[in-house]
């Protein structure tokens, strides 16, 4: 794992040392003035200096905080990264237990009912939702449920209410940066039911395009662990058909479903990216869209470490929860 | 006299790709009370599927097509008993595993890897003794005999064990399944019978019985695996026990002890029919009262072990014990000329024609019927018509 | 009786066809594919360039921002900065065949002949291969590909090669695996034991054996990497403005799908026509995909 960290540090810095000297030196500052002192921090930094060199004095800067200066966001790195990340958490708070859940029922009662019009409508949407361009069917989305019905509005919050919070630091406390968390803490219902609004078409973009997957394994898992013989042992036992589905198989095809879940990580991290962009959240995802096509290297390469870093501990995670489930793993 | 399983023109189907493969061509045999009975064949030629014809769990695509499947479990009773074709799926829930049970071939496979061994055999309990445990934790038990142990529950539930002992079907035990934390209202009734699960494993002579009821499958020995298949199928005292090659897949020392076990078992009465499934005839030799040769879907032969072992009638009958080396072998071992047919299309008439060497004109066009040439000696062959 | 034997591979295949023709998803899946198929073949009798030289870029009349809706001149109406829709339709789905199986094709090339190696040789070889994997694997797609863009620049050309950078890192793991479970067969010790050369093996025996599971793969890529070329195109990275790229075109119709007040649907050709060109094709590839996956996993096929 420490491996694979190492790696992508390695690789995001590859990637940083093929630009020139002048070019990199952003990724060393950490203000808006040393930006325009190219050449100090050139010499600073020693960026004519062999690769390793220069690599223990990137990550030493990189543990010290220093992810270089944003041009995007006219701030240091690390500043706008912990800006934006709340919004983000956000959106996956409530997107991830309804994919995990809805995508574990569908997938189990589309393989119970294997090849029956349940079976076939489920397969075939999820190959849909598979097919859909995640960009696309939140533009459309949009269209349908902002621009003809005016339901749900982009954006993460109203301007009223928006302009309500930055007037009373007093009466609304930013805990979390989460406007539904805050707006609950404060006990303000008129914040969370607004922020709640603005979360419904990301939140459905992002369930359908993530959920594809867990379903389609979900289904081929359990296909696989109904014809395995303990599923005639239990019916051999007296044992009811929906039991020994629920029981007895169900448990068994979580098994493969957990083993994707790094998967599913990945998955939501692009859905967030795709979402943020379309519904103009400000979150990681349209700071890191913002970044590329303005090719701010500090914030895209900052972005890609942080995501190495999530995706090795949503591992970790795994492997324990699969350890917990599976007595076979405990022993060894 | 009835016969606790009483079997006439099963037949069975497979629909596969490649065609229907004719599993079972009008199988017909019982079972006496109180007695072993074997059937033999070589793999794949239909005896596992007859079994699980009668326990009706054949797994799709499989389909039983005809046939009676009469079973009387009890035998002083002069009809012909149920037919169990004819039954509900419902019944047949109820029947298995607690007056049928079976036993299968893979341990291994046959236990499901992340429930434990206690978990297992306590489902055979919990549905088939729900009601005596029920009772039990009640305080109600009205027979005096003490099947159960005692276990408490807890006093908030207990309105709620009595709903389920008058009307299991209430909507509101039904409702309560739906709810976290509450939906195990009646995990008292899986700790009783994993209690009774303890005294189970003991009875068969398994060690520590109290620590192997909270292990896993894994964590035991192949024989091991073996004795709990066999608790969970005696766990509600059926009266036919139905084994499937139960020991072709353990070491030689292993299949000794489970058949020695089978027959403790059947001396101290605690099973009292068995349908045993095996190629080795050895071990018919040893277990059985009566056995029936299958070959190809088709039943060749049916006799006393004494009979068919000494003076066996139909062609492959002899072919088979020609086939097994014996301590004083004379000779060479003769084996089988030819294959085992495709069961998509069997050869016409008796199946064993083309490998036969009596084989007669009408051999190859009509299916010899069952004919009697002994006392409780049948066998499908022209050379006996 | 003599019973005609066919070759076992022949024998397979044939089940497989009958499988994949069983299902209708696949039939839908096949008919969609040649349907884009011939699009893309006769594009430029369909919709002829304008600029012979430069037939990608979508012919324009007027610089006018509003869109126009579909008319006898321009079936699908245009977009903003009046490209005509119909000509990017069809010349895009040349575009997007040329995403997909480019990138497909590299990488399954590169992560391939990784994999095999990998697999073939094991030890040290093997443990660097698949840790350099890991590390490609633990940036989601989208996100690397865009580190890659930012370093390369922004261009079609641009994204391809970004995207094989990552897309290869799957084919590699998958292959792998594959050759792991084929590595130990007795065809391959006895072809060993009889001095057949390494490379030999590799292409001649294992590679064959080892393959389909890659392959699935590669058809279910080949749509779902025109959705992420196509985002990339939509945020800015990809094709500039007025190439037939279903992706940029629809990044025009981006600040159209709110209309004018008392209208709000009236743009909706701007998005539908491109969109659901993408939509479909995407699907071709996926449910072509499923099907072959149905037809080729060993669990399930003989069901």
């Amino acid at each position: 794992m420490v491996v694979v960290l190492f790696g992508v540090s390695v690789l995001m810095f590859s990637i940083l040392m093929s630009f020139s000297p002048e070019r990199r030196a952003v990724a060393y500052a950490t203000s808006a003035k040393q930006i325009k002192e190219i050449p100090i921090l050139v010499a600073k930094y020693g960026l004519d200096d062999p690769y390793h060199i220069q690599y223990i004095r990137w990550i030493t800067q990189i543990f010290k905080g220093n992810f270089g200066y944003s041009t995007v966001a006219s701030s240091p790195t690390l500043d706008a990264i912990i800006k934006y990340l709340p919004t983000t958490i956000e959106l996956n708070l409530f997107s991830m237990p309804i994919i995990i859940t809805l995508g574990i029922w569908l997938g189990t009662i589309a393989g119970i009912h294997r090849d029956t019009f349940i079976d076939h409508t489920t397969r075939i949407a999820a190959i849909v939702g598979w097919s859909l361009p995640t960009f696309l069917f939140a533009l459309i989305l949009l269209m349908i449920f902002y621009s003809q019905f005016q339901l749900f509005p982009p954006e993460v919050i109203s301007d009223h209410i928006d302009d309500f919070i930055s007037d009373n630091p007093d009466k609304f406390i930013q805990y979390t940066g989460m406007y539904v968390i805050d707006g609950l803490l404060n006990r303000n219902f008129e914040v969370v039911a607004d922020a709640l609004k603005h979360l419904v078409l990301p939140v459905v973009t992002q369930v359908t395009v993530v959920i594809a997957i867990l379903v389609r394994v979900m289904r081929s898992s359990m296909l696989e662990e109904i014809s395995k013989d303990y599923v005639i042992t239990a019916k051999a036992k007296g044992v009811d058909i929906n039991t020994i589905h629920q029981k007895h198989v169900k448990k068994n095809a979580l098994l493969p479903a957990i083993t994707i879940s790094g998967w599913l990580v990945c998955l939501s991290i692009e859905g967030s990216v795709t979402v943020e962009f379309i519904f103009n959240r400000a979150g990681l995802g349209l700071l890191l869209v913002k970044a590329a096509t303005q090719l701010d290297i500090p914030v895209v390469l900052a972005i890609s470490l942080l995501l190495g870093l999530i995706y090795v501990v949503a591992n970790l995670i795994i492997d324990v929860l699969y350890a917990v489930i599976d007595p076979r793993i405990r022993l060894n | 006299m009835t016969h606790i399983l009483d079997i006439k023109d099963l037949v069975t189907n497979f629909y596969t790709y490649e065609g229907v493969v004719k599993a079972l061509n009008k199988v017909s045999f019982h079972v006496n009370h109180g007695s072993t009975f074997g059937l033999v064949g070589e793999s794949g030629c239909g005896k596992s599927v007859t079994v699980r014809s009668i326990m009706q769990i054949v797994q799709s695509p499989g389909v039983i097509e005809g046939g009676e499947i009469h079973f009387s479990p009890d035998s002083d009773n002069g009809e012909t008993g149920i037919d169990l074709l004819k039954q509900t799926e419902r019944f047949m829930q109820d029947l298995r595993g607690n007056k049928i049970s079976m036993i299968f071939q893979e341990p291994n496979a046959a236990l499901n890897p992340i429930m434990t061994i206690g978990e297992q055999i306590a489902e055979s309990y919990v549905f088939h003794r729900k009601n005596q445990i029920i009772e039990k934790i009640l305080g109600l038990d009205r027979t005096g005999e003490n099947l159960f142990p005692k276990v408490s529950a807890n006093p908030l539930f207990l309105p709620l064990y009595h709903l389920a002992l008058h009307r299991p079907d209430a909507f509101l035990l039904e409702l309560i399944k739906k709810v976290p934390f509450l939906r195990n209202w009646d995990r008292a009734v899986l700790h009783t019978a994993i209690e009774k699960s303890v005294e189970l494993l003991a009875t068969l002579g398994i060690p520590n019985p109290d620590k192997i009821v909270h292990q896993y499958p894994h964590n035991l020995s192949g024989g091991m695996k073996q004795r709990v298949v066999i608790a969970i199928a005696l766990a509600s005292e059926p009266v036919l026990l139905i084994a499937d090659e139960a020991t072709s897949n353990l070491d030689v020392t292993v299949q000794a002890q489970i058949l020695d076990l089978l027959k403790d078992l059947k001396k101290k009465n605690i099973i009292s029919s068995i349908l045993l499934i095996t190629h080795d005839l050895g071990v018919v030799n040893e277990t059985c009262d009566r056995v029936g040769v299958m070959y190809a879907g088709n039943l060749c032969e049916v006799g006393k072990v004494t009979d068919l072992f000494e003076n066996p009638k139909h062609p492959y009958t002899k072919a088979l014990l020609d086939s097994v080396p014996k301590i004083r072998q004379i000779g060479d071992l003769k084996s089988i000329a030819g294959n085992v047919p495709n069961l998509v299309n069997p050869p016409l008439g008796c199946r064993f024609h083309p490998r036969c060497g009596h084989a007669m004109a009408k051999c190859k066009e009509v299916f010899p019927e069952m004919t009697i040439v002994d006392d409780d000696h049948e066998v499908a062959c022209y050379l006996y018509h | 009786m003599e019973t005609k034997v066919e070759h076992p591979r022949l024998k397979e295949l044939k089940f497989t066809l009958y499988r994949i023709f069983r299902n209708p998803s696949a039939i839908i899946g096949i008919i969609l594919l040649a349907a884009f198929t011939l699009v893309a073949l006769f594009a430029p009798h369909i919709a002829p360039p304008k600029y012979k030289h430069r037939p990608y870029m979508m012919p324009h009349k007027g610089y006018s921002m509003e869109p126009k809706a579909p008319s006898q001149q321009n079936f699908f109406g245009t977009t903003s900065g009046q490209y005509d829709i119909f000509y990017g339709v069809v010349w895009g789905t040349r575009t997007a065949f040329r995403i997909g199986i480019i990138v497909v094709l590299t990488a399954f090339v590169i992560g391939a002949s990784f994999g095999i190696i990998a697999g073939y040789y094991g030890g040290w070889i093997d443990e660097i291969i698949m840790r350099v994997v890991d590390v490609f694997f633990a940036v989601p797609f989208t996100i690397l590909a865009m580190a890659f863009v930012v370093r390369f620049g922004r261009g079609l050309d641009q994204i391809m090669i970004a995207m094989v950078l990552v897309v290869w890192r799957r084919y590699a793991r998958v292959m792998r695996a594959g050759v792991l479970s084929v590595r130990n067969e007795d065809y391959i010790l006895a072809a060993k034991s009889m001095g057949v050369s390494d490379i030999k093996i590799m292409l001649r025996h294992i590679f064959p054996n080892a393959v389909y599971p890659v392959m699935v793969i590669a058809f279910m890529d080949a749509g779902s990497i025109v959705i992420t070329a196509a985002f990339l195109s939509f945020i800015g990275l990809g094709a500039p403005i007025g190439y037939a790229d279903w992706g940029q075109m629809l990044a025009m119709a981006r600040n159209y799908i709110v209309g004018p007040v008392g209208e709000p649907l009236k743009y909706w050709y701007t998005i539908f026509f491109p969109g659901s060109a993408m939509i479909l094709f995407v699907l071709a590839w996926n449910l072509f995909g499923d099907a072959i996956r149905d037809a080729f996993d060993p669990k399930l096929r003989r069901k």
